[in-house]
């Protein structure tokens, strides 16, 4: 007898964004701090209400037959609106690319989640012309891709280069206390931004964090 | 001059002083002071000590070089180096490159030995220091060019900076006789046999010093204009990098970078580089603040040259603080600092709602909600056939910002965001929809990029359902970035006065594209500065966004809580009220017998009374420079939460735009008659 072929289902979907949220919801007052510094310290309110209001979203029109791509743009839409902001349409852009990566389907095999990322990445870098070293979101997302990408090509199990992808974004952001913003608020600080993480690229190693925890958690289920 | 043993008068009969005035001042020997003072040199020597233990004589360095000093020594500690030597930053005088390029120059002069073989990478910094080293009289020396060569246009080219090192220390000069990239693993193999190259790559294998630039990979740096990045998505491979030396990637901690160049590189490698006994990096400047602190971290660098305030930030990215120089005597403890301010709040997330409901209901006649939008507010004397519809937003915590701004001859709708967040795009677009009357919506909105971001995806939607759409982002906080930077700048107070010359100009049934014409030019025209004394406190935790201490103000602060271009000490109205008066009329040069609409704003928490105090030294200083005031705004009219601080905006009027300014209007927070 053989194992079935682990998925990803829209219902896991709602799962994923209730983790995503709670992890917002505990990183939302050291965001606030860290954006004190540099910028206008909304950034924790921000992700905390954007991926709470999607989440909640995607629980309400779960059951409701709905496929990933439309989950996806569902979670878009609301991130957006409750947001506004920068985050918002970057994380909206991210996030309806990931839909157009996983499809109309309601169920795709699992190997196709770090495929995700390197989505949400392209992304936002379309939606904000970012570049490493800007000292943006863009710093943990990019290496993060790269990973997936080089874990994709070594044909590692999912989990595990959704580890890498997040261990490569953790680095990406520590990374960012040396630079000095070229974009968003922070960049008319210019050199007194040097010496702070920012938090756009600490919030997505957090979300990365946890997508990776989420997929190892699903591994060990039953 | 009389010989005497009896000091002058005027040290009366204090030996200690008359022996450091003759060292010090006079710069005599101490054997010439024994003799002048008809003691011995010894005691003329313990006369010397005895003046400075007791504080007759200090010495005292100047604070900029002492800076540089105590960096240097932190710099050395931090990262094991053999030294640092950290020249004072910024300045009048030269530029950055050029001082580098000299202290460089002088850090090799003194390390430098007969029979030493140097090799030299290339770059603006190695050219300087070349062109700036003086021949010290050794002998048999070798620089060796520490990579291949380029063909590059520039006049920094691994040849040019090997010669010319050689040249000034009369060394022999090595060239490395092949291209420093290749176009293939193989021909690298093959050039290496070639018994030239062998050899001069064997030469450079027996450098005992290398000295070596640190370039970073943002666009302006050298690497892109030396033409070792040519070559289609050659970029996308390294995307670890963060810096480069002699044409070899490293990424932040150092690590080197591995990528298809790698093995199409003639020159030092990095295993190789790091077996120099000694290496010497010289750079500077705040783009490559990341590129040397990879540098030093890998290890690259035992000897660093730099410039103090890229020394401090790279300490500062380390986590290392600015410590006094040496413990000083405790100062009298400060006040407490307001750890949590006080509001009048129900549920922090409900502020922005309850904002509206509220301003609704005290600006009946003149607000009105929109249907399906609880986030965008109209004017109810606003929108009508033929008029151009002006539309405006940003986020809350700028009241009455922005909805103030509503009403007949100002705006027709408003999109409101969270707390110091962009409006999404639905609102901004259901606002535009109310606004237009068939010609035309102009939205209106400060520079930041969630704004842009938000107003620009609702343009599209607007443009979609066919209404024609133009966007002024206003820049008028003059201390946000510099003069030739202009559209970098934020939007700030000044858009009360950008508001109402377009909405003057709608108001006129003036053509969409001239009401944007004359929005712009009031933008142009419009010079801000702000001064904070007290951060403003965030609505979920009431804590201030910013710490300042308790006699520091910070300059040039925005609107949204964020921390303003530099710190400095409190000092009085007038004094503060200058700062910023100069850097507005600098920037705005007006002819004798110009006129400006001034307004002077409370950023939330400053007083009426301290505006009035502020206001007054303004117009002192514009009636000194003979510019003349039609009208002032002063009051609470752009604020950020409750920051403590104030923004003074001049309008730079000609008659058009006084002609709009005077146009009635009758808004929550500006009304006023006159002729229609």
């Amino acid at each position: 007898m053989t194992t079935p072929m682990q998925t990803f289902s829209r219902h896991d979907l709602t799962d994923l964004f209730r983790s995503l949220a709670e992890r917002m919801a505990a990183e939302q007052s050291y965001l606030a701090e860290l954006d004190g510094e540099i910028g206008d310290a909304d950034h924790g309110v921000a992700m905390a209400g954007g991926f709470g209001a999607a989440a909640r979203a995607l629980f309400d029109a779960d059951g409701g037959g709905q496929t990933l791509a439309q989950g996806l743009s569902l979670a878009a839409s609301t991130l957006l609106n409750a947001v506004g902001a920068t985050t918002g349409p970057l994380y909206a852009s991210a996030l309806l690319r990931a839909g157009q990566a996983l499809g109309d389907e309601d169920r795709v095999p699992f190997d196709r989640l770090p495929g995700v990322v390197i989505a949400m990445a392209e992304g936002i870098a379309a939606r904000g012309h970012g570049r490493p070293g800007d000292k943006t979101m863009v710093d943990a997302w990019s290496p993060a891709a790269h990973a997936a990408r080089a874990g994709l090509a070594a044909g590692m199990a999912p989990a595990q280069i959704l580890r890498q992808a997040a261990h490569a974004a953790l680095e990406g952001a520590q990374a960012t206390r040396a630079m000095m913003a070229a974009r968003g608020r922070a960049a008319r600080l210019g050199p007194r931004s040097i010496g702070h993480l920012d938090p756009g690229a600490v919030s997505a190693a957090a979300l990365l964090d946890c997508l990776a925890s989420w997929a190892e958690g699903q591994g060990r289920a039953p | 001059m009389p010989h005497s043993d009896a000091p002058p008068l005027r040290f009366g009969d204090d030996p200690l002083l008359w022996a450091a005035w003759l060292y010090y001042q006079d710069g005599l020997t101490q054997a010439e002071i024994a003799t002048r003072m008809g003691v011995s040199r010894p005691s003329v020597n313990s006369y010397l000590a005895d003046a400075r233990t007791r504080g007759i004589v200090s010495i005292e360095i100047d604070p900029e070089r002492f800076r540089a000093l105590s960096i240097a020594k932190a710099m050395q500690d931090h990262f094991g180096l053999d030294d640092c030597l950290v020249i004072p930053s910024g300045g009048t005088g030269s530029p950055l490159i050029d001082r580098l390029g000299a202290a460089g120059a002088q850090v090799l002069s003194r390390l430098a030995r007969s029979g030493d073989t140097i090799a030299v990478t290339w770059g603006r910094t190695m050219l300087s220091l070349a062109n700036r080293i003086g021949r010290g009289g050794l002998q048999d020396l070798r620089v060796v060019q520490a990579t291949g060569g380029t063909t590059a246009k520039i006049p920094w080219t691994p040849e040019a900076c090997a010669t010319r090192l050689a040249e000034a220390l009369g060394a022999r000069s090595i060239p490395i006789s092949a291209p420093a990239i290749v176009s293939s693993p193989d021909m690298r193999a093959l050039l290496m046999r070639e018994p030239v190259v062998a050899e001069q790559m064997a030469i450079l294998a027996q450098a005992n010093r290398i000295v070596l630039g640190i370039s970073s990979l943002r666009p302006e740096s050298t690497i892109h204009s030396s033409g070792f990045f040519d070559g289609p998505g050659m970029q996308g491979q390294y995307h670890a990098a963060v810096g480069s030396i002699a044409g070899r990637l490293i990424a932040a901690r150092g690590e080197p970078v591995d990528g298809p160049l790698e093995g199409r590189t003639i020159g030092v490698d990095l295993a190789a580089l790091k077996t120099v006994p000694c290496r010497i990096g010289v750079a500077g400047g705040m783009d490559k603040v990341q590129a040397i602190l990879a540098a030093l971290r890998g290890g690259y660098v035992n000897v660093m040259v730099t410039d103090a305030d890229t020394a401090r930030a790279i300490l500062t990215a380390e986590g290392h603080e600015d410590g006094p120089a040496r413990p000083v005597a405790a100062a009298p403890a400060a006040l407490p600092e307001r750890v949590r301010i006080k509001k009048f709040l129900n549920r922090p997330q409900d502020a922005v709602n309850e904002t509206v409901e509220g301003a609704l209901l005290a600006h009946q006649g003149l607000l009105a909600p929109i249907t399906g939008a609880p986030r965008a507010l109209r004017a109810v004397d606003g929108a009508r056939p033929g008029k151009v519809g002006l539309v405006i937003g940003g986020g809350s915590g700028h009241e009455p910002g922005f909805f103030g701004y509503l009403g007949r001859g100002l705006a027709d709708a408003v999109a409101i965001g969270n707390v110091f967040a962009a409006p999404p795009p639905d609102p901004i677009l259901a606002a535009t929809l109310a606004a237009d009357g068939g010609a035309g919506v102009l939205h209106i909105f400060g520079n930041f990029s969630g704004d842009v971001m938000n107003f620009e995806t609702a343009a599209e939607m607007a443009t979609a359902r066919g209404i024609r759409v133009r966007t002024v982002v206003t820049t008028d906080d003059i201390a946000s970035a510099p003069v030739d930077a202009r559209a970098a700048r934020r939007g700030v107070a000044g858009n009360v006065f950008v508001f109402k010359i377009a909405g003057a100009a709608c108001d006129r049934m003036l053509p969409l594209e001239t009401c944007a014409a004359l929005a712009l030019r009031a933008n142009a025209r419009c010079h801000t500065m702000g001064i904070a004394l007290e951060p403003g406190a965030s609505l979920e935790s009431g804590k201030p966004s910013f710490r300042l201490g308790p006699d520091d103000m910070e300059i040039g602060v925005g609107v949204h809580g964020e921390r303003g271009i530099a710190r400095a000490r409190l000092t009085t109205a007038d004094e503060a009220t200058d700062l910023i008066v100069d850097r507005i009329l600098d920037e705005m040069r007006p002819a004798e017998g110009d006129r400006v609409a001034l307004l002077v704003n409370s950023l939330g928490a400053t007083p009426q009374m301290e505006l009035y105090i502020l206001n007054r030294r303004l117009r002192q200083r514009l009636r000194a420079r003979g510019v003349g005031v039609h009208r002032t705004l002063i009051g609470h009219y752009y604020t950020s939460l409750d920051m403590a601080g104030v923004s003074i905006t001049a309008l730079h009027l000609d008659d058009e735009l006084t002609a709009l300014l005077d146009h009635p209007c009758s808004a929550p927070a500006w009304t006023q008659g006159g002729r229609p």
